[in-house]
């Protein structure tokens, strides 16, 4: 998540200089249970930040997905879909993120928000709320990060770099039997007590036997 | 033996069959782990320290980056993975991660870590880089390997961009690296070193002494500078060094010289001479600044939040007409200058500039260069030069910034009879506001939260000079309040399209052709946070 800003930055940088107040964009990052996420990125321009960013950017989507993948060199980013409305001067820009959320010895998954300290409010269990604000460039963004319903005791922690990351639990989807072993397990405990039923009763057979 | 013995017997050797191969292959269902690469399609030996720095500008500039995903349906520990490229870099491991349960995604990227010998690298080549993943149990033969070709250019070659020519799209896509020329400024370099002090010795006169404080120092040093190739014959080579167009693909990898190589060789492009500025100011402690605009590049200096710019390339040449004098020089970099900014903040995505200080703080270094005899003897002909034209030389003096929107200031004081002090890092945009011509200069703070307005208002009175900027506030769907109280104006300025309002507080005072208004603030919200700084700039007009 090193990058929220970035990522807002990315998309909004050539309307700095025409703010006149802060540009508020909205970034909502979905994480599924495997630890990727959706990334949807909205906004709302006034007429002439909307002159500006579709010059620069809305009418070349491919400069914003390059322009992404290389400020989130961490990720590696998938489905870009841009979503332009003329008649509103809104867009939303969405892809997918893999490699979010990492799962570390003792099973326990991490994602980072590459920020100390962060404006970070908790909607509920799942949903967090983060204000990032960057007066230099302009921009307050408010970020919504939704955890799977899976995944349970979702705690703030800081890094060794003393930035804020969440850590949680989350079963595993699929179960990781070694079907080999079990198959073999039961062959052979199954073909193992047939034998050993034959011969007992083989010579339970002989013993029963009239002289 | 007993036929009934036969089936079950059968299935006990089936069973322990299937346990023998499981303990041979631990790691269970091996065939669904699975990589992708994204590659980096080229690698610029000048900027081999940016590649190693996972810092640099957020990362961004890695040799690859692999995308692992366990499609599995064991969990596997302990993946790690490691890379080489023969002849470069051994195998070197890439960090491992604790767990990757089944469908599971992780990243890993590399920024690898060439050796110092690859900026002596003269010719282009293609590399190849060899890449293994490897987990807890896994055997060799079932480590994941991968491999990939990339071009290593030489160590002279600049890549505006990563982006295949037949992908280009816009500017932004042509000018993807320009922040790595700042790789090719060599502020460090003992020849550069020496040179700067030859500079000063001989072209300055030692004057030098409190350069990094002042505009008017500063600018001193730049048209000493000019002033040193001009004495110098330097040539200016003329070819084409930046792209001027998009389809313009026969500049996107430019050969560079180093600046020790543009004093050596005693030409350069307009790129060269602006990396050698940008390297001589830089070692004098300055803040220099490489301009970009269509086809050109010139360099320039950043004092106080304000630029100052200077056209490097009107030293010409013996064969191509006039050579520019400083002061022409200086002249024509403040014209190109001013029209530079009204581009940018037309927000025209064709003007951009480098600050060196900044890209450097952000991990874009140059390469270790070492000393040089030869070089220095080059550099000492080059002193000779200066010497000889030393009768014939003009006198260097600091011209004053252009006036009004002229492109710059003088120091950090506007022109006319009311000025303010700018206080330290302040950024100085002339005529900000094209629909309102009255204002002449807006300087904003570093964080963008205060600003101070110059207006220049054609008026025979303050009341009038007062209501025109009403006017024109008016007519850009801007609310004026003010209350005028001899030269002193107080007021608020409102943005009903946003809600938001702007406080301020202003002098007001005739000058030649009308009167002047200069005016600090900052948004209502937060103008009592920033009201100590605000009263600072405002007693300081006078």
């Amino acid at each position: 998540m090193k990058t929220i800003l970035t990522i807002i930055i990315v998309l909004f940088s050539m309307l700095v200089l025409q703010a006149q107040e802060l540009l508020k964009p909205k970034m909502e990052m979905k994480i599924d249970s495997i630890g990727n996420a959706n990334i949807k990125v909205s906004m709302t321009m006034n007429a002439n930040q909307w002159q500006m960013w579709s010059q620069n950017y809305g009418n070349n989507p491919s400069l914003i997905k390059r322009n992404m993948e290389k400020e989130l060199p961490g990720y590696f980013l998938d489905d870009f879909k841009l979503d332009k409305n003329d008649m509103d001067r809104s867009f939303s820009f969405t892809f997918k993120a893999y490699g979010v959320c990492a799962v570390d010895k003792k099973g326990t998954w991490i994602v980072s928000t590459e920020q100390k300290n962060p404006d970070l409010t908790k909607l509920t269990d799942h949903k967090y709320m983060m204000v990032s604000t960057d007066v230099a460039n302009g921009m307050q963004e408010t970020s919504i990060i939704e955890f799977p319903e899976s995944a349970k005791n979702i705690e703030q922690t800081k890094d060794a770099f003393d930035k804020t990351q969440f850590e949680f639990e989350m079963k595993e989807m699929r179960s990781g039997i070694n079907w080999f072993l079990w198959i073999g397990v039961f062959l052979a405990a199954g073909g193992g007590g047939w034998a050993a039923f034959v011969s007992i009763a083989d010579k339970r057979a002989k013993n029963t036997q009239p002289f | 033996m007993n036929k009934k013995l036969l089936f079950p017997l059968l299935l006990l050797g089936a069973g322990i069959v299937f346990i023998v191969i499981s303990l041979l292959n631990p790691g269970g269902d091996l065939g669904g782990l699975d990589i992708k690469i994204q590659k980096s399609s080229l690698i610029m030996p000048a900027a081999h320290k940016v590649y190693s720095n996972p810092q640099a500008l957020n990362g961004q500039y890695y040799l690859f980056k692999a995308l692992i995903t366990n499609n599995g349906n064991k969990t596997l520990e302990r993946v790690s993975m490691k890379y080489r490229v023969p002849g470069y870099i051994e195998w070197t491991e890439l960090g491992t991660l604790g767990k990757m349960i089944p469908g599971q995604s992780a990243v890993v990227a590399c920024y690898p870590s060439f050796d110092e010998k690859i900026t002596g690298k003269t010719t282009e080549s293609m590399e190849k880089a060899e890449i293994v993943v490897e987990w807890a149990g896994a055997s060799e033969n079932d480590f994941l390997e991968e491999s990939f070709n990339f071009k290593i250019l030489n160590r002279n070659d600049f890549a505006y961009t990563n982006v295949p020519a037949d992908e280009i799209m816009s500017w932004g896509d042509m000018f993807g690296n320009s922040s790595l020329i700042a790789c090719f400024v060599t502020p460090h370099d003992p020849i550069v070193k020496y040179y700067t002090q030859v500079v000063q010795e001989k072209v300055m006169k030692g004057e030098s002494s409190g350069i990094s404080g002042t505009a008017e120092g500063a600018v001193k040093f730049l048209l000493s500078l000019y002033e040193a190739t001009r004495m110098s014959h330097m040539v200016y080579s003329s070819t084409k060094a930046v792209p001027q167009s998009l389809d313009d693909v026969s500049t996107l990898i430019q050969h560079v010289r180093l600046p020790r190589e543009v004093i050596s060789g005693n030409t350069g492009l307009c790129i060269e001479l602006s990396t050698l500025y940008a390297s001589v100011l830089s070692s004098v402690g300055l803040n220099p600044v490489i301009f970009f605009i269509p086809g050109h590049a010139y360099p320039g200096v950043r004092v106080n939040g304000q630029y100052f710019a200077i056209e490097s390339t009107g030293i010409g040449g013996e064969g191509m007409g006039s050579i520019a004098s400083a002061e022409d020089a200086f002249k024509h970099g403040m014209k190109s200058l001013e029209e530079f900014v009204k581009a940018m903040q037309a927000g025209d995505p064709r003007y951009s500039l480098v600050d060196i200080n900044e890209v450097n703080a952000m991990g874009i270094t140059s390469m270790n260069l070492e000393d040089n005899d030869f070089l220095r003897k080059k550099v000492d002909e080059i002193a000779m030069k200066f010497s000889a034209g030393e009768q014939g030389r003009v006198n260097v003096s600091a011209p004053s910034a252009g006036g009004g929107g002229g492109g710059g200031g003088n120091g950090n004081r506007a022109s006319g009879t009311l000025t303010f002090s700018t206080p330290s890092g302040w950024q100085t945009y002339h005529s900000p506001a094209p629909d309102v011509p009255i204002l002449t200069s807006q300087v904003v703070s570093p964080d963008q939260a205060v600003s101070i307005s110059v207006y220049d208002i054609p008026s025979n009175s303050s009341q009038n000079a007062m209501q025109l900027v009403s006017q024109y506030f008016s007519q850009n769907n801007m609310q004026l309040e003010y209350q005028i109280n001899g030269g002193r104006v107080t007021g608020n300025t409102y943005y009903p399209s946003y809600g938001t309002s702007f406080k301020w507080i202003a002098r007001i005072a005739p000058v030649q052709g009308g009167y002047r208004l200069i005016a600090v603030g900052a948004d209502s919200r937060y103008y009592d946070q920033y009201s100590g700084v605000i009263n600072t700039v405002y007693k300081s007009i006078k």
